[in-house]
């Protein structure tokens, strides 16, 4: 309990430095609302005009009054407004979070459901050549850049089975379950795949860690059969690395999969940053990675305590 | 010596050992230039070529040799994966040793700036870093450098710490050992076979990484040419022309089987009882 | 049609996933378009974005319009009129031109919709075109007349573009433009989702009669193979394309057509001639000799499109085999080169847009590649768009790949760039006084054939000074089903006939 407050009394100071990293690195860029909404244009605009727009875009103050105006905002739960969908922020991003986390979620029972009992697998089977099958399979996974894979997806669907799910208008979940569900798997098995890749490898050598330890030899050696010795001693053991390995990911996929996005069309966060990061839609792009950092720290957190649910000895707040 | 003897010894180690020395070859004789043709002289009638006996494995929209283009892009992309991970593993071992040596009040200064930089998202520091910097071969390495320096610290600084409970590190102080030397003798000594493994790891992802930032448009500057950017200009040429996108692929591929069989190895050699990985 | 595909995953899961709910346009009434890239804004008098101005099109209307061949023809205005001294334009209204919240457009909303254009606060870049009008007169509810405070051709050409949409004078009083669209064309905006997508349905009231169809619903998405790919399973009936390597795909499927037409936009690769040695003239001709515009163009653009010299308008076009060294001397070239005391050659840094357009990094690497045999030593710089732009307006290269936009009347595409007043002089960082006068000159005439003269003699010099090199106008496409019918291409790129287009059975 006291590990969980300290640790969420580093939270507020965290989001601090992300917020002044994220509001000077968008500025810093080059280019700003204006040039975003006219290109080349903006060189026929007249100083005054300039000046109304800058006004409009809310960058005609020095930065500190940005920051402070963006920050007191906050405070008060208004992110501020985003210019490209004339909407507030945290409305924007709220309705664009259901489907990452979906997509999330969905990537992630895939990566697991195919990627433990395959490294179990081939930990059991340990260099035999059915174990080095699936560590070829699985490098192949990891290996494969999702846009590649996703490409080849729709291509060989498109052109070779004349199928395709409905690109375009996105259901949700809670509208039209099986449209969203067709919509979203195969961004889902683009992502699982080289998720499932690394689950396959993590979960293989620790399966190996753990089944040399002394204390499962000492249990096989007392007669306990092969399967219970994998099941009640190796698989909790080997599961530590697993949950962080797929913790660490899932925290990333909250961020969006801005690749996979755009392939398939899915109005999802990682689409939404970048789109706002190219029209420079200032409140936005620091709207949501403040929010992305805060998901990003609550799943870290969520993993760090899940250790202790799979292994005691490990004391937290010792580091 | 040692340490190849091993590699080759182990199963899995002599594969990966294989392929890795193979593409670093190669991409010593990309880097050289030593190739079958130029890999950005044009041959503008030989547009778009199958894979034949005078170009193996076809020429691009600009009628340039794409086993030529591979080999150099072996070196453009090695030399942007090794310089990187090498950054992030020296940034990320001194910043995590002086967190874990040094404690408390640095530690928590340290990690906090770690935090902010693995919560933030990396596209978003790419672009930023590339930017400001101007896009090229060594903005490109600082700036997959600086995303991979957060997991370094923390893989240096978890093991780091227990060390520093350890018995041999209070016996080392009690003899009047500098600190210098501790950290540099003890800490870090024990600290090679975790990082090792993580280097071989990292230099996949590094790759990987490469290609995303080049199909972002934020990597290497044509005409030069790298294994990341061959495959994302391949994408719409994947129907009329797919030996841009085989070859490229395969060689990504390949490489990375042999950075991970090869990490791999090293790991049951350097520490069979390493467990877990730390947090 | 609904395709199903049931599949069961990889072993150890039991999801078994429906996949290929191909929805094919069940409701034949409604188009289902999709393009790469969103609107980015819905005021017309401040959108410059193509995709806006593609959507904006299909919900406002201008004075005029120009047709496929670039003529004038009527829009909310049913005629118009120069004075004899060309100081005056007078137009009349269509009396049945309806706004789409049911009022009639007057010339009070006329008046204040050029107001709110010239007005500084609004932030209209295209009120840059519209400088010449002194006063707007509106002796009755369908007649305006501009008073301008000197001869202005060109002006009717820029009131054409949907930048002088008119909207209503209440919505500019209660400050809407731009949050709601209100406007007078065949669609109305009943949904727009930014970066996703948008619905849009038929204005019955539209004084241009009924449209085709019921309504036409908008999909983003980002990836052009996967717009192709979802058109092969029919869920798309129309869509834009930008990159010729996935447009060249689309005749090969069976039941798909591509419509293609050469657009006003330029590629063109701008030299910087306030930077040495592009200050010499004889090195910009001798950059102009070396490169061979038709190869620039089969290379990055697999031959789709148009070697152009600096005039795109076709009714004003020079045949380019006319200007100067528009066929490869590399002779020549090396002999200016020399003169200039540059035999050696020398580097420059030339910079380009990732993606915008999707040739760009590939002609930068011909053009490398082509100008090495000069001596010239080129390094590539690609930027993010915005990057570039603001690069760009700062006039802060050597040379740059660019595509720049054309307009029905080159002096509203040239104003800005040759002229000694023009906006965007320090982007070009050229200027004599041979082009200065003769767009004034230009500006002036009336007399159609003299104008031709006059633009002909402007490229011809434009060509030689060669402060740019102008390579090619590339095609604007469009892919649809061979089901819809009636949809018509234009150099503007306009989408405005997908208003009488029809879906068949």
């Amino acid at each position: 309990m006291n590990y969980l407050m300290r640790r969420l009394a580093t939270f507020p100071l965290v989001l601090l430095g992300v917020s002044i990293l994220v509001f000077v690195a968008i500025r810093m860029v080059p280019g700003d609302s204006i040039t975003a909404m006219l290109g080349t244009e903006a060189g026929l605009l007249t100083p005054a005009q300039r000046d109304s727009l800058a006004a409009y875009f809310g960058i005609d103050q020095p930065w500190f009054v940005q920051y402070w105006r963006w920050i007191g905002g906050i405070l008060h739960g208004n992110f501020g407004i985003s210019v490209t969908y004339g909407r507030p922020v945290l409305d924007v991003i709220l309705e664009r979070f259901p489907l990452t986390l979906e997509l999330a979620l969905l990537s992630m029972i895939i990566a697991l459901a195919v990627g433990m009992p395959a490294g179990i697998y081939a930990a059991t089977h340990s260099e035999k050549p059915s174990d080095l099958g699936v560590r070829v399979v699985a490098m192949v996974g990891q290996s494969t850049p999702s846009f590649v894979l996703g490409l080849l997806i729709i291509y060989t669907l498109s052109a070779g089975f004349g199928v395709l799910p409905a690109m375009g208008e996105f259901a949700p979940l809670w509208q039209d379950p099986l449209r969203n569900l067709s919509q979203l798997i195969l961004p889902a098995i683009t992502l699982g795949f080289a998720f499932a890749a690394s689950v396959t490898r993590i979960a293989r050598s620790a399966m190996l860690d753990v089944l040399s330890d002394d204390y499962v030899r000492t249990a096989r050696s007392k007669g306990a059969s092969a399967r219970s010795v994998i099941w009640r001693h190796a698989l909790p053991n080997a599961l530590i690395p697993v949950v962080t390995l797929s913790g660490i990911e899932f925290g990333y996929l909250l961020g969006g999969a801005v690749i996979v996005e755009q392939i398939y069309a899915l109005p999802g966060l990682g689409r939404m940053v970048l789109d706002a990061i190219l029209q420079r839609d200032y409140a936005l792009v620091q709207g949501s990675v403040l929010f992305i950092a805060f998901n990003f720290m609550i799943v870290n957190l969520l993993v760090d305590l899940a250790y202790v649910g799979l292994d005691p000895r490990i004391r937290l707040g010792e580091q | 010596m040692r340490i190849l003897r091993a590699i080759f010894g182990h199963g899995s180690g002599r594969i990966g050992g294989i392929i890795v020395g193979l593409y670093l070859m190669l991409a010593i004789l990309g880097l050289l230039g030593l190739t079958p043709h130029n890999p950005i002289t044009q041959y503008r009638i030989d547009r778009l070529h199958a894979p034949n006996g005078a170009y193996w494995m076809g020429t691009d929209l600009f009628g340039r040799d794409v086993a030529s283009r591979l080999m150099a892009g072996i070196g453009q992309s090695f030399t942007v994966a090794f310089f990187s991970v090498a950054f992030a593993t020296l940034a990320g071992t001194v910043l995590g040793l002086a967190a874990a040596w040094l404690g408390r009040r640095w530690d928590g200064v340290v990690m906090r700036i770690m935090d902010v930089l693995l919560a933030f998202p990396a596209i978003l520091l790419a672009l930023l870093i590339v930017t400001v910097a101007g896009p090229g071969t060594w903005t490109s390495v600082i700036a997959i450098g600086i995303v991979y320096t957060p997991i370094f610290t923390r893989v240096v600084r978890g093991p780091a710490l227990s060390l520093k409970a350890r018995e041999f590190v209070d016996a080392a102080r009690t003899f009047g050992s500098s600190s210098f030397y501790i950290v540099t003798r003890h800490l870090l000594l024990n600290l090679v076979a975790p990082l090792t493994v993580q280097v071989t790891l990292a230099l996949a992802w590094a790759l990987l990484t490469e290609a995303g930032l080049s199909f972002l448009g934020l990597g290497t500057q044509p005409p030069a040419a790298s294994l990341g950017l061959m495959l994302s200009d391949s994408r719409n040429l994947m129907e009329t022309a797919p030996w841009l996108m085989i070859f490229p692929g395969l060689t990504i591929m390949i490489s990375i089987l042999g950075f991970n069989l090869l990490g791999d190895a090293l790991r049951d050699i350097l520490d069979p009882k390493m467990r877990r990985a730390p947090a | 049609m609904i395709g199903h595909l049931t599949r069961t995953l990889l072993s150890g899961i039991t999801v078994a996933a429906m996949l290929g709910v191909a929805a094919v346009s069940t409701q034949a009434a409604t188009l289902h378009m999709a393009w790469s890239q969103d609107a980015t804004g819905l005021d017309p008098h401040k959108q410059t974005a193509f995709s806006s101005l593609r959507l904006l099109e299909l919900i406002y209307e201008p004075l005029v319009r120009v047709d496929a061949s670039l003529r004038i023809i009527p829009a909310i205005a049913t005629s118009w009129e120069f004075s004899k001294d060309g100081k005056e334009l007078t137009f009349k209204l269509d009396p049945k031109a309806k706004f789409q919240d049911g009022t009639a457009v007057t010339s009070a909303d006329v008046k204040a919709s050029f107001e709110r254009i010239l007005d500084e606060k609004t932030g209209a870049a295209a009120r840059a075109n519209f400088l010449s009008i002194a006063s707007i007169d509106t002796p009755d509810p369908a007649a305006v007349v501009f008073h301008l405070s000197q001869p202005d051709v060109p002006i009717l050409t820029a009131m054409s573009d949907v930048n002088a949409a008119i909207v209503p004078a209440s919505e500019i009083k209660a400050g809407s433009v731009g949050t709601k669209a209100v406007g007078s064309g065949p669609f109305k905006l009943d949904k727009w989702d930014p970066n996703a997508k948008e619905v849009l349905s038929a204005n019955k009231d539209w004084a241009g009669g009924a449209t085709g169809v019921d309504g036409i619903e908008i999909s983003v998405l980002p990836d052009e193979a996967a717009i192709l790919a979802a058109m092969r399973t029919k869920q798309i009936d129309f869509a834009l394309l930008n990159d010729p390597l996935v447009a060249t795909l689309v005749p090969k499927e069976a039941g798909l057509q591509l419509n293609r037409v050469p657009v006003l936009a330029y590629n063109v690769l701008q030299l910087n001639p306030s930077r040495k040695p592009m200050t010499e003239l004889k090195v910009r001709q001798a950059i102009s000799c070396a490169i061979d515009r038709q190869e620039v163009l089969d290379t990055a653009a697999l031959g789709e499109g148009k070697v152009t010299g600096p005039l795109t308008i076709p009714a004003l076009a020079t045949d380019p085999s006319q200007l100067f060294c528009y066929k490869r001397d590399l002779d020549k070239a090396k002999k200016l080169m020399a003169e200039a005391g540059l035999a050696d050659g020398f580097s420059a840094t030339v910079i380009g847009a990732t993606g915008e357009p999707p040739t760009a990094a590939a002609e930068a690497q011909v053009i490398q590649s082509q100008l090495a045999e000069i001596g010239v030593k080129l390094d590539i710089k690609m930027m993010e768009l915005n990057v570039y732009v603001d690069a760009w307006l700062k006039g802060d290269f050597d040379m740059a790949i660019a595509l720049n936009g054309g307009r029905a009347d080159p002096y509203t595409m040239y104003n800005r760039y040759w002229t000694k007043t023009g906006n965007l002089q320090k982007v070009a960082n050229y200027i004599d006084d041979t082009l200065d006068s003769l767009m004034q000159k230009g500006r002036a005439e009336t007399d159609p054939a003299k104008r031709k003269a006059i633009f002909a003699e402007f490229e011809k010099h434009l060509a030689e000074v060669s402060p740019w090199i102008w390579l090619y106008t590339s095609y604007s496409y469009t892919a649809q089903q061979k089901t819809v019918a009636g949809f018509v291409p234009t150099p503007t790129g306009t989408l405005f006939s997908l208003s009488k287009v029809t879906i068949q059975q």
